[in-house]
């Protein structure tokens, strides 16, 4: 694309910044990057548009170039660009620095393998040095103007990357002392000298003489990355410079300088201190902060030095500088500041926070200020507004909130007034002249008053509210304060009921202590009127929400007034919604009346409907189901407040699947009675109510299971065996599909999916009717040879483990032994309902097995037997 | 300690989108920290749009305060400070220094270098004051002697070049922004060692030291029993120092005449270099006794090159200059007024101006007036409800004037007529305003 005029580029950069990511996504954006580079150069654009084109790249490098590629080819271009220019005077040199500075910082260019950064970094450091760099920097009358911007740049790269400078501190200590300009490098040193104890202190190292003032040239040497490598895994959520008492965790203290170091260290804090006085206020407090970050916890390193800046200080309005003060004072406390100089520091801090002379947004910060003052001995929690203690009441008198101030102003003061409430009723002898709570009293009085006024702001009645939670919060536990609340908020309520939804909002923010005797008000101030009111919508805004088991009669005599009243469909849904609230209280017959008489009366259907699903809840609910069926819905207002409504039933009257806090295990066999029993034991998570568990089998090998029912189940009490009666209609082994249908403690119903449960072959297992007593032996024979010739017969080595073959009988066929020799032989008939027959007998048992003769009159029964049969030593 | 964008939106009432951004600011590296530092609670910098609606929406500017809207008129919603979290899509910025002034909202997001979930305390955040005295300097480069559009707009059209130099990474260098301004018109001058960061260049010429003092009476008369009246000098001492040298040192004295009061609640321009502890303590929280300290107040100080404020102060007078007696009668849609003014004695009879403002609240506009006044006349602004008596710049020689009437009102139409929640029935005030040349102070300059 060819060069573009001046106006087109500023046609080009205020769409840009109208909206740049719809700028980005259109068709120009995406050369944008690239056609301004390539523009700087031009020879046809003036200085001025050149400027604004790298003002635009100071903000959005990120649109511009997006990647970190991008971003080192677009430093390097700057970079040319600057060193092509003319030696005359420029207005570029110094944009250029600061855009190829904040292209590497924020493009994530930085580093020791940039071409770019390798270049800019002994550039900006030859700048910050003064030293001469050649007729390409331009005439000697920018040089000063480029050095203190070198240092902003180089001040920036350490900022994003601390630890950069670690390695030229003895330079920039030695630049300090001689003619540079003071601020940029007052700055750069302390930020860089804050880094480097920050990251040696976090590594256990010393400072390594790396302070020792040295005549190192500037340029030339290799640019040291070691201690920018460890600080970068360092530019992470620190800890905050605040408070005092999180020093150890941030692992400063552990750095202990040796005296030498320490004295290094000492003389170059001083020496930044010591000119001070030549920075700007701004800087002047950057400084405090990055010095007091410096050194505190910083053993041997007493903080006396900052005192002679202090006395100069305190006395100013600067807001800066009385915050870096007590950023001092945080940092240091006791050792900096003595209990005068708190007493002082917390006059010139109220005098402050009401001077006629400052701003509001001072007062208030100031006002901030006194009530999170870092004390040196607090007394309550940490991180907690609190009156410091020696702001007394007298200091305070001065910042008492009035009616006249601004609303921001009313509620910081009114927040220190509370605290001084607190502290008054503790204290024993109370003033007689002046008492904070009538003050209080009378304040929210008038806050009232002018939240009454009708078609006054809406702001009136937010700050009156603001206010009462304020008082509820911080004086909750005084009835003194509470009782005339409550009646003027009533009062207030009854003045204006448009207030409704901020009384709605208040009941749900504050505790029992003013949210329980307001609601008995509220209530009764509605239910007192004769439900015929302009206000209806109103009251029933309130009643739905305080309306509870109390009172019903009233209550619903006031509905029942209101709902010939309800024509429209906004209010016919307000009354329902009151009808909801008492329908979770649970109240009853006099509800299903009203219910059935608003189902037939109302005159919208919407409504009629929701009467009626009220009323067939009512009907059909126990009252635990109800509440939680009614209970808060999350669902978004829908059109129709049917559809929010099953919205809400959705979540509590459908069965919904959840994770099962419900384990199941098969137990014990128990082969006795007709058919076989799986013995199940259930274990539980958390209580469940009205279990039921169904069980599926695949295919048609059993008969449909019974359902089992357990009315409840705790955890961790142990619960009798569930019998789940088993219908093979092929003695097989399966898997049984487990399902459970169970009821939440809050009332839910939930269903889950079980892990299926197996039944194997042998519980299957049953012994066949007792033969009778003496012929054991012929009715084995006779069972024996019955089985064939239909069936099959087979012979088979079962291995035996240690125990011998007693053992196995023991454990595993015991109830179906018909004849026994023991140890030797053994006759075994089992029954396979529903009508299969397996014979064993184990007879001349060696030490290693026996050999097992096996019949049945079911020959797909034979490979499952030699299974078993196989797999029974292993379990012995 | 440094900011990640800064704003500047002109508030417009009435308008489809409330205002306009009339310059913003983004500092990307700043943001890149914010990244790391804020981690999971990072919220990015909003695009202007979004950003300004928010910020109206937060600041009540928007006209729609019509239905009770939760995340802004909840009670719980408290803001005690000047600085907010505006919620925009679905996240927080916070925190948002910002305010209004002559509907200007000055605006900017210090970089918070811990996490943001909970808010750590204002206190600990370094950028919170950085910022305030940002958009402070912004707001005295814009407004400190004009009032025009016009030079506004060129001062706004300053502004980026400005910034670019006293804030170019987002850490404020410095926030007298003239300072900056002259110091890329001062930019080819070559500066000595040790030249002070707040002083461009020197001054070379006849050594002239000018300092003037205005004292603002703010008196408040309630003539009522539980209420007490209250009357409050608020004084600022201006100098311009126009001496050579790099820094020169200058004291400036303020002795008290006879019988002054002394003066309380002193703040010095950081150019100080050294205090009384006196000064420092001397409060109008103390109840005031003899043993206050009464000067003389010595302000040594290394001037800057541009006009400042050395000191600030407040001091008690012993009664109010103009002693005043108001009482309105309601009659239906009438109200009887009578106004009494008398000037003490010990005050110099020689106004620039002096006028008494008489509104009226809550009520329709004005119209009928019946009136008599022993001195000056009086003008009538209908539409808004207001009387203004234009007193002159004398009181006669009897010190005493007086103003009676009758004044009726029409139908009350809410859009048009002034409000006041507390100008309510009976409650009213008159306000008298009033300048005059002279001083209570003595001053001596070394």
């Amino acid at each position: 694309m060819g060069p573009r005029s001046r106006e087109t580029w500023a046609q080009r950069l205020g769409a840009f910044r109208a909206s740049p990511s719809a700028f980005m996504a259109g068709p120009e954006g995406e050369d944008l990057g690239c056609d301004l580079l390539s523009e700087l150069r031009s020879e046809k654009l003036s200085e001025q548009t050149k400027v604004s084109l790298l003002a635009l790249s100071l903000e959005y490098p990120a649109q511009l170039w997006p990647d970190t590629a991008a971003a080192e080819a677009a430093a390097t271009s700057l970079l040319d660009t600057l060193v092509l220019l003319p030696p005359r005077p420029s207005a570029l040199r110094r944009p250029l620095l600061l855009a190829a500075t904040t292209a590497l910082a924020a493009g994530d260019a930085l580093g020791p393998t940039s071409a770019a950064s390798l270049r800019l970094l002994p550039l900006l450091l030859g700048l910050a040095s003064g030293s001469d760099l050649g007729r390409g920097f331009g005439p000697a009358s920018e040089q000063r103007s480029l050095q203190a911007t070198a240092c902003e740049c180089l001040r920036e790269l350490e900022s994003c990357k601390p630890g950069l400078l670690g390695g030229r501190l003895g330079l920039l200590r030695g630049l300090l002392g001689q003619e540079g300009p003071v601020q940029p490098l007052s700055l750069l040193l302390a930020l860089a000298l804050r880094n480097a104890l920050l990251i040696q202190a976090r590594a256990r190292a010393g400072l390594q003489g790396l302070l020792v003032a040295g005549d190192a040239p500037a340029v030339g040497i290799p640019w040291t990355w070691a201690l920018a490598e460890e600080g970068a895994a360092h530019l992470q959520p620190q800890a905050p410079g605040w408070p005092a008492a999180e020093v150890q965790e941030c692992g400063l203290a552990v750095l202990e300088p040796s005296p030498e170091e320490a004295r290094e260290l000492r003389a170059a804090v001083a020496q930044l201190l010591d000119t001070s006085y030549l920075l700007t206020p701004v800087a002047q407090a950057q400084l405090l902060w990055l010095l007091g970050w410096a050194l505190r916890g910083l053993r041997g390193q007493p903080p006396v030095l900052f005192k002679p800046q202090l006395v100069r200080l305190l006395g100013t309005a600067q807001l800066t500088l009385l915050h870096a003060i007590l950023a001092l004072k945080a940092a240091f406390g006791e050792a900096l500041f003595t209990a005068q100089d708190e007493a002082l520091l917390l006059r010139r801090l109220t005098l402050a926070a009401q001077h006629p002379a400052l701003p509001l947004s001072a007062h208030l910060f100031y006002l901030h200020c006194l009530l999170s003052f870092p004390e040196n001995w607090p007394l309550g929690p940490t991180g907690e507004e609190a009156a410091p203690l020696l702001l007394g009441p007298r200091l305070c008198r001065g910042l008492l909130p009035s009616l006249l101030h601004d609303p921001m102003a009313l509620l910081a003061r009114l927040h220190l007034l509370c605290l001084l409430c607190a502290d008054d009723e503790e204290k024993e002898e109370k003033a007689q002249d002046w008492s904070p709570q009538h003050y209080l009293e009378e304040l929210l009085a008038g806050l009232r008053q002018r939240a009454a006024l009708d078609g006054g702001p809406r702001a009136l009645a937010t700050l009156c509210f603001q206010a009462s939670y304020l008082v509820v919060r911080c004086l909750a536990m005084q009835p003194a304060v509470l009782t005339p609340l409550t009646r003027g908020l009533a009062q207030l309520y009854q003045s204006r009921p448009a207030l409704a939804p901020h009384f709605v909002d208040l009941l749900d923010r504050v505790g029992p202590e003013l949210g329980e005797p307001l609601r008995v008000v509220l209530r009764q101030e509605v239910v007192a009127r004769p439900g015929k009111d302009e206000a209806l919508c109103w009251h029933l805004q309130i009643l739905a929400k305080v309306a509870d088991g109390n009172a019903q009669s009233a209550t619903l005599g006031f509905l029942r007034a209101a709902a010939a009243r309800c024509t429209d469909w906004d209010l016919q849904q307000a009354l329902l919604q009151v009808c909801r609230a008492l329908l979770r209280a649970g109240v009853g017959k006099g509800l299903a009346d009203l219910l059935q008489a608003l189902a037939r009366q109302l005159e919208d259907p919407d409504g009629r409907d929701r009467a009626r699903l009220y009323y067939i809840l009512l009907a059909h609910l126990a009252g635990p189901k109800l509440g939680v069926a009614l209970g808060p819905s999350l669902a978004a207002p829908a059109a129709s407040s049917l559809v929010a409504e099953n919205q809400g039933f959705a979540a509590a009257l459908m069965v919904q699947e959840a994770p099962a806090p419900i384990r199941l295990s098969v137990g014990p066999r128990r082969a006795e009675g007709p058919v076989p029993v799986l013995q199940l034991q259930v274990e539980v998570l958390e209580p469940v109510y009205s279990l039921e568990l169904r069980f599926r089998v695949e295919g048609q090998l059993y008969a449909p299971l019974e359902a089992v029912h357990v009315p409840c189940l705790y955890p961790g009490r142990p619960c009798r065996p569930l019998l789940l009666p088993l219908q093979p209609r092929r003695p097989a082994p399966t898997h049984l599909d487990v399902r459970a249908l169970y009821t939440t403690p809050s009332g839910l119903t939930r269903h889950a999916h079980l892990p299926p449960l197996l039944v194997t072959f042998a519980d299957l297992f049953l012994p066949f009717p007792q033969s009778p007593e003496g012929d054991k032996q012929g009715f084995f024979e006779e069972l024996w040879d019955s089985c064939l010739p239909k069936g099959a017969e087979s012979s088979l080595w079962c291995p035996l483990g240690p125990q011998g073959l007693e053992a196995l009988v023991s454990h595993h066929l015991e109830p179906f032994v018909v004849v026994a020799q023991p140890p030797t032989s053994y006759h075994v008939a089992i029954h396979l309902p529903p009508n299969s027959r397996l014979l064993l007998r184990l007879e001349a048992a060696q030490v290693d097995g026996v050999p097992v003769a096996l019949r049945t009159d079911d020959w797909a029964v034979l490979p499952l037997a030699g299974d078993y049969l196989r797999g029974l030593s292993a379990t012995v | 300690m440094a900011q990640r964008a800064v704003w500047l939106i002109s508030h417009e009432p009435g308008a489809p989108l409330g205002g306009t951004v009339r310059f913003s600011r983004r500092y990307p590296t700043v943001e890149k920290r914010a990244k790391v530092f804020n981690g999971a609670s990072y919220m990015p910098i909003p695009e202007d749009g979004p950003f300004m609606k928010a910020l109206l929406f937060e600041l009540r500017l928007l006209d729609d305060d019509k239905d009770f809207i939760e995340s802004r008129d909840s009670c719980s919603h408290i803001n005690k400070t000047s600085v907010y979290g505006l919620l925009i899509g679905g996240g927080e910025l916070w925190p948002v220094v910002a305010f209004l002034k002559n509907n200007m909202i000055y605006a900017c997001v210090p970089l918070v270098e811990q996490t943001l979930s909970p808010h750590p305390p204002l206190i600990s955040i370094s950028g919170i004051s950085q910022g305030f005295e940002l958009l402070f300097g912004i707001q005295d480069f814009l407004y400190l002697g004009q009032k025009h559009d016009t030079e506004i707009n060129t001062k706004l059209n300053q502004l980026p070049d400005l910034l670019l130099q006293a804030c170019p990474f987002g850490t404020l260098l410095d926030a007298n922004l003239q300072n900056s301004l002259d110091s890329i018109n001062f930019a080819s001058v070559t500066h000595p060692q040790k030249q002070p960061a707040w002083k461009v260049g020197t001054y070379k010429g006849k050594p002239q030291v000018s300092i003037s003092i205005t004292e603002k009476v703010k008196s408040m008369q309630y003539d009522k029993q539980d209420i007490a009246d209250t009357w409050q000098v608020v004084g600022a001492v201006t100098c311009k120092c126009d001496l050579e040298g790099i820094m020169p040192n200058v004291t400036i004295s303020l002795s008290l005449p006879t019988n002054g009061s002394p003066l309380q609640d002193i703040l010095v321009h950081p150019c100080v270099t050294s205090l009384d502890s006196a000064i420092l303590t001397s409060s109008s929280i103390d109840a005031m006794d003899d043993s206050a300290f009464s000067g003389p107040y010595k302000f040594p100080f290394t001037p800057p090159l541009e006009s400042f404020n050395l000191c600030y102060y407040t001091s008690q007078v012993p009664v109010p200059p103009i002693l005043g007696f108001y009482q309105m009668k309601e009659e239906e849609i009438k109200v009887k007024i009578t106004v009494n003014l008398k000037l003490h004695e010990s005050v110099k009879n020689n106004f620039e101006f002096c006028e008494a403002h008489i509104p009226f609240y809550n009520r329709g506009p004005i119209t009928h007036v019946e009136s008599k006044v022993s001195f000056g006349q009086l003008e009538v602004f209908r539409e808004k409800s207001l009387l203004i008596w234009i007193i002159g710049q004398k009181f006669p020689k009897s010190m005493e004037i007086s103003l009676s009437g009758t004044v009726t009102f029409g139908a009350k139409s809410h859009e048009k007529q002034p409000f006041d929640e507390i100008c309510i029935g009976g409650t009213a005030y008159l306000k008298v305003n009033t300048f005059m040349w002279l001083t209570t102070l003595e001053l001596f300059c070394f």
